[in-house]
């Protein structure tokens, strides 16, 4: 399966902080619905570390390429 | 006039007297005619019956000699010098005494700068008629051309001004030069030849026509209408540098594009190719500091929803335990203990609470319960 983009966990995770933050959530809901959150901040953090570290790499062939 | 002639067996015979006169009979016979030309070799004297001078023609440097009755001359009050265009009104004349062939003038009209404007205009309003400089029919100058053709004279500063500015923006730019006349009668067709020939180089993908500045007179051949219309015929583009006089010559307005110098020209042919690649570095470090950015800011939101995600359960938690509070607050209120508040007790006998005499007898043992506590009692 696909891992989602990080723009579709970043809007998951959105709407899972908005249903906890309404309060009307069972509380086993309510905590199963917190670990897919953190499940999911782990991955934007992923995906944010992996852009990080590309831009890095880019800016670095541009330096080297610059004459 | 008869011409006598002598006979010598059967050939005929003129004496050079009587050659002359029949040549300047014949000739006197032809009708005045007006010839423009330049004013050469003017000499006048007082003592002189006749002024002369020579009439060159400005294209090809032929020259016709001149004469006219001194007082006819001054009566015109001219004031002609060398170099003077004019138009003459006379017949062709041979001067018998000496054999030689002149134009005899009878009148003399000054052909000078109000006359070429005049002819100039009048040019320029049939050749703008016949859609020769329509602004659709300019076509765009390549962006980055594979050669370049350059039309100039030999004057040193145009072609060094062109060639230096082409070369410091693009210096992977070729041009082909074409040195060629730029000023006197042979220029406009010296120009039409250079320019076809040039076109016809291979990969020349645009024309500069250069002349550094010049008097109204020298940038003529600049307004010629061969050079005009090869400019408009020339299958690529032509850029035309032309001096800087306030006239404009008609080349600039055929051509499809005019720079007011060479040097300008010169930047309209090619792109800047330091300053390119200045602004493309630009752009570059532009990308990356976007990138950086738009990283930023999703990390940060990303960080505050996550705040929010460690608050939320907690948040819940609180509203779970107040409504539980709030239920136990209600049941207590439901407890038989505020019955008990209000007086009443409960007896128990046994541990089992009496709800008929007949549970009890005289003697029984039993426990009263009121609210704040227990006692022990016995059934009298």
């Amino acid at each position: 399966m696909n891992e989602p983009s990080f723009e579709d966990a970043q809007r998951e995770l959105d709407q899972i902080v908005e249903r906890l933050e309404r309060g009307d959530v069972d509380l086993a809901e309510a905590i199963k619905l917190w670990e897919r959150g953190e499940e999911l901040y782990k991955q934007c953090l992923a995906r944010l570390d992996a852009a990080h570290g590309k831009i890095d790499e880019l800016a670095r062939r541009a330096e080297s390429t610059r004459s | 006039v008869k011409v006598e002639a002598l006979q010598y067996g059967d050939r005929k015979v003129y004496t050079v007297a009587a050659f002359n006169r029949g040549v300047a009979d014949w000739l006197s016979r032809l009708p005045s005619v007006w010839v423009e030309g330049e004013v050469t070799e003017l000499r006048r004297h007082a003592r002189w019956q006749s002024v002369f001078f020579t009439l060159k023609d400005p294209a090809d440097g032929a020259r016709l000699p001149v004469t006219i009755l001194r007082s006819r001359f001054d009566a015109l009050g001219l004031e002609l010098a060398d170099g003077d265009r004019v138009h003459v009104l006379g017949r062709p004349q041979l001067y018998e005494a000496r054999g030689d062939f002149r134009l005899r003038a009878l009148s003399i009209e000054r052909f000078g700068l109000g006359d070429h404007l005049a002819a100039l205009e009048r040019l320029k309003r049939k050749l703008a008629d016949e859609g020769l400089f329509a602004p659709e029919r300019k076509r765009p100058l390549p962006r980055l051309p594979r050669r370049i053709g350059l039309v100039t004279g030999n004057d040193a500063a145009a072609k060094r001004d062109v060639i230096t500015t082409i070369t410091t923006r693009f210096p992977a730019a070729r041009v082909l030069v074409a040195e060629t006349y730029v000023q006197g009668p042979l220029a406009a067709t010296a120009m039409v030849d250079a320019l076809r020939e040039i076109c016809a180089a291979p990969e020349i993908d645009v024309v500069v026509l250069a002349r550094g500045g010049g008097s109204f007179e020298d940038l003529l051949p600049f307004s010629d209408e061969r050079l005009v219309r090869a400019v408009t015929a020339c299958p690529v583009p032509v850029v035309s540098a032309v001096g800087h006089e306030q006239d404009t010559p008609l080349c600039d307005l055929a051509a499809d594009a005019r720079a007011s110098t060479p040097t300008a020209a010169a930047k309209l042919v090619v792109p800047d190719v330091p300053d390119l690649l200045e602004r493309i570095e630009r752009s570059r470090l532009g990308l990356e500091r976007g990138a950086r950015r738009a990283l930023d800011r999703a990390r940060e939101r990303l960080s505050r929803m996550h705040d929010r995600l460690l608050r939320a359960p907690a948040l819940t938690l609180e509203r779970k335990r107040a409504r539980l509070e709030h239920a136990a607050g209600r049941l207590r209120a439901l407890s038989p203990r505020s019955t008990l508040e209000r007086g009443y007790a409960i007896v128990r006998a046994e541990h089992e609470i009496v709800r008929s005499v007949e549970q009890v007898s005289l003697g029984t043992p039993l426990e009263v319960e009121v609210a704040d506590g227990r006692f022990g009692a016995r059934v009298e």
